[in-house]
């Protein structure tokens, strides 16, 4: 059944290519014959037929069967025994042990993450709103970790803040911050912080690019005007700069927050949840789950519960925010 | 007078202390993987003192990653994966994207609001019934299940940036050519695309550095050691008891390069196309 859906789907792709193509060469006459005005109305489903047939099918169809899962025992250490079981994933779900502290820990994570991220990427980028010399090396160097994978960023912020031969214990020893050495990635409290450290690093280019371009295309006149109405530095920071940006700093924060919440590499790579759920945050858990246990069902009722939670988050922070034009992404 | 010169002097002293504050923040992290990297295993973990620099230069961890770990056939897989994820993602990008740009039709809104939807879904909750899916297709530890993934997951943000992209470039440009005679598709690839290859190379940029970087899913649908890529194959060598810091932190500097390098040359495009895909004004 799958590889007939696959098959077809890929017969479907050479198809629209072979028609957009065979049609944009001809010209006037269409393989179809169609009429002309027919053929314009066509034109631009066939530009996107690709791409949302690709999406349909390995995006659309997977998410709609993990809906499915989620309201079945569906074990892969057991594959026979695949049946509806109502709402029982869910019910296991939160009676599992450690469910609440993981609720904690994912919120912490999320907001603390979004504020550093924000405030620090936004001092950034209003030091960068000056030309100064070298300021192109300087962008190049500072937004670097933008590139970096998270998996790179977890393994030197894991060897950093090492408990036996890391530098930041070393570092804090040495300036007589602590007198002995911290296990900071097994502690808990602390695996959390260094999660949440690496993510503020990794984070922060993202925000000061997307905000510098915001403070960019304020109008230069409109600061001119301030200066002549003696306007103080606080007021015009409040009443234009952020006037003018805070569209994209809603956006920003609203996608960030999404994308933070679901990103877990970092966790992964540094503290792999431990020590005992300390860190873990609810799509951690759910990859644990899926692909230690392998109980599908479960993990798809979790991950239903999450989609769930951010499509409140959006619907509320655009209502808060009086923010309407977020579908333009 | 006098007072305001002063004010902007301690200003610019105070923005001067802020750059050079973030720019620490980014290199010290990277300075020490780096110097780990070139330091001699006893050195490293050595608990009475810790090195600031290697007081031995070695590179003996690369040439054990090279020699032991079979970092040659990651690379080459990392590659493999993401060039043809970026060529693609590409491909796909400019036909998508030029149809959102210059078409108005109906459902483009709903197109539109699914592609911010595929941005929203918590990537693992379509990994697991991808994983279903591609065990039943025979594609789970193969490439192209990795493929597949970094292509549907990397497109919906690429489209809507060549999106962004074309409609920059005025409509007026292509009617010209149309009353000269020009066909579409013609003028799509001798006038349009010319123009626009800042916006397809940072389109490729994302797509290749999406698809380098990723961790989950390459743990999941790849199993056998060949077939690993960067992150996956360096991931293995941690879960050991004896952790090798000089080899993983090598490892780390040689994953960074080709993204680094990439980045720093297409900053100026990658930053606008950054920029113009997330907000529309």
């Amino acid at each position: 059944m799958g590889i007939l859906v696959f098959y077809l789907a890929l017969i479907a792709v050479a198809c629209a290519f072979g028609i957009v193509f065979i049609n944009k060469r001809t010209g006037k006459k269409s393989l179809f014959r169609v009429s002309n005005s027919m053929q314009r109305k066509a034109e631009p489903y066939l530009f996107l037929l690709p791409v949302m047939l690709l999406l349909l099918l390995m995006f659309g169809y997977p998410l709609i069967n993990s809906f499915i899962m989620a309201f079945q025992n569906y074990k892969l250490t057991s594959p026979g025994r695949i049946y509806f079981n109502g709402l029982e994933n869910f019910r296991n779900l939160l009676s599992e042990t450690d469910i609440s502290l993981i609720i904690a820990n994912s919120f912490a994570y999320v907001v603390i993450s979004v504020l550093g991220q924000f405030i620090l990427g936004m001092t950034l980028a209003m030091a960068l709103n000056k030309q100064f010399p070298f300021r192109g090396i300087y962008q190049a160097l500072v937004f670097l970790p933008w590139s970096f994978s998270a998996f790179v960023i977890g393994l030197m912020h894991r060897w950093s803040f090492n408990g036996e031969y890391g530098v930041v214990n070393d570092v804090l020893l040495r300036l007589n911050i602590i007198s002995s050495k911290i296990a900071w990635l097994g502690t808990p409290g602390f695996s959390l912080a260094v999660v949440i450290f690496a993510m503020i690093w990794m984070g922060i280019p993202f925000f000061a690019i997307m905000i510098l371009a915001a403070l960019q295309s304020i109008p230069k006149d409109v600061y001119e005007a301030s200066y002549i109405d003696g306007c103080g530095p606080l007021r015009r920071f409040f009443k234009i700069t952020f006037a003018y940006i805070k569209p994209t700093v809603i956006v920003t924060i609203l996608l960030r927050t999404i994308w933070i919440f679901n990103s877990f590499d970092l966790i992964v790579i540094i503290t792999n949840g431990g020590p005992a759920n300390f860190s873990q945050t609810l799509p951690s858990y759910m990859y644990t789950k899926a692909f230690s246990s392998y109980d599908f069902g479960l993990a798809s009722a979790l991950g239903v519960l999450l989609m769930v939670t951010l499509v409140v988050y959006v619907t509320v922070f655009l209502k808060i925010t009086k923010y309407n034009k977020a579908g333009n992404f | 007078m006098k007072n305001h010169t002063i004010q902007r002097y301690l200003g610019n002293f105070a923005r001067g202390l802020i750059l050079l504050f973030f720019l620490l923040v980014v290199l010290v992290p990277i300075y020490w993987m780096v110097i780990t990297s070139f330091k001699t295993n006893a050195e490293i973990i050595n608990t009475q003192e810790i090195t600031y620099f290697p007081r031995t230069v070695t590179t003996d961890n690369y040439v054990q990653l090279f020699r032991l770990y079979d970092y040659r056939s990651m690379l080459a897989n990392s590659l493999i994966v993401s060039v043809s994820t970026g060529l693609c993602v590409t491909f796909l990008s400019i036909l998508g994207g030029y149809g959102l740009a210059r078409y108005s039709f109906r459902g483009k809104d709903t197109m539109l609001l699914f592609f911010l939807v595929t941005q929203m879904i918590p990537g693992i909750l379509v990994i697991i019934p991808l994983y279903v899916i591609f065990a039943k297709l025979g594609l789970i530890n193969t490439r192209l299940s990795l493929f597949i993934f970094y292509v549907i997951a990397n497109l919906p943000f690429c489209a809507i940036t060549m999106r962004s992209f074309f409609e920059r470039i005025p409509y007026t440009l292509e009617e010209a050519a149309y009353v000269d005679g020009c066909s579409k598709l013609k003028s799509l690839i001798t006038i349009v695309l010319p123009v626009m290859f800042p916006g397809i190379v940072a389109v490729f940029v994302f797509a290749f550095i999406g698809a380098w970087n990723e961790l989950i899913a390459g743990t999941i649908f790849i199993n056998t050691s060949d077939l690993w890529t960067v992150p996956v194959g360096l991931k293995s060598l941690i879960g050991k008891y004896d952790v090798r810091w000089g080899v993983l932190m090598a490892g780390g500097v040689c994953a960074l390069l080709p993204t680094a390098i990439m980045f720093a040359f297409m900053q100026k495009f990658v930053v606008e196309g950054l920029t113009s895909g997330a907000v529309k004004e």
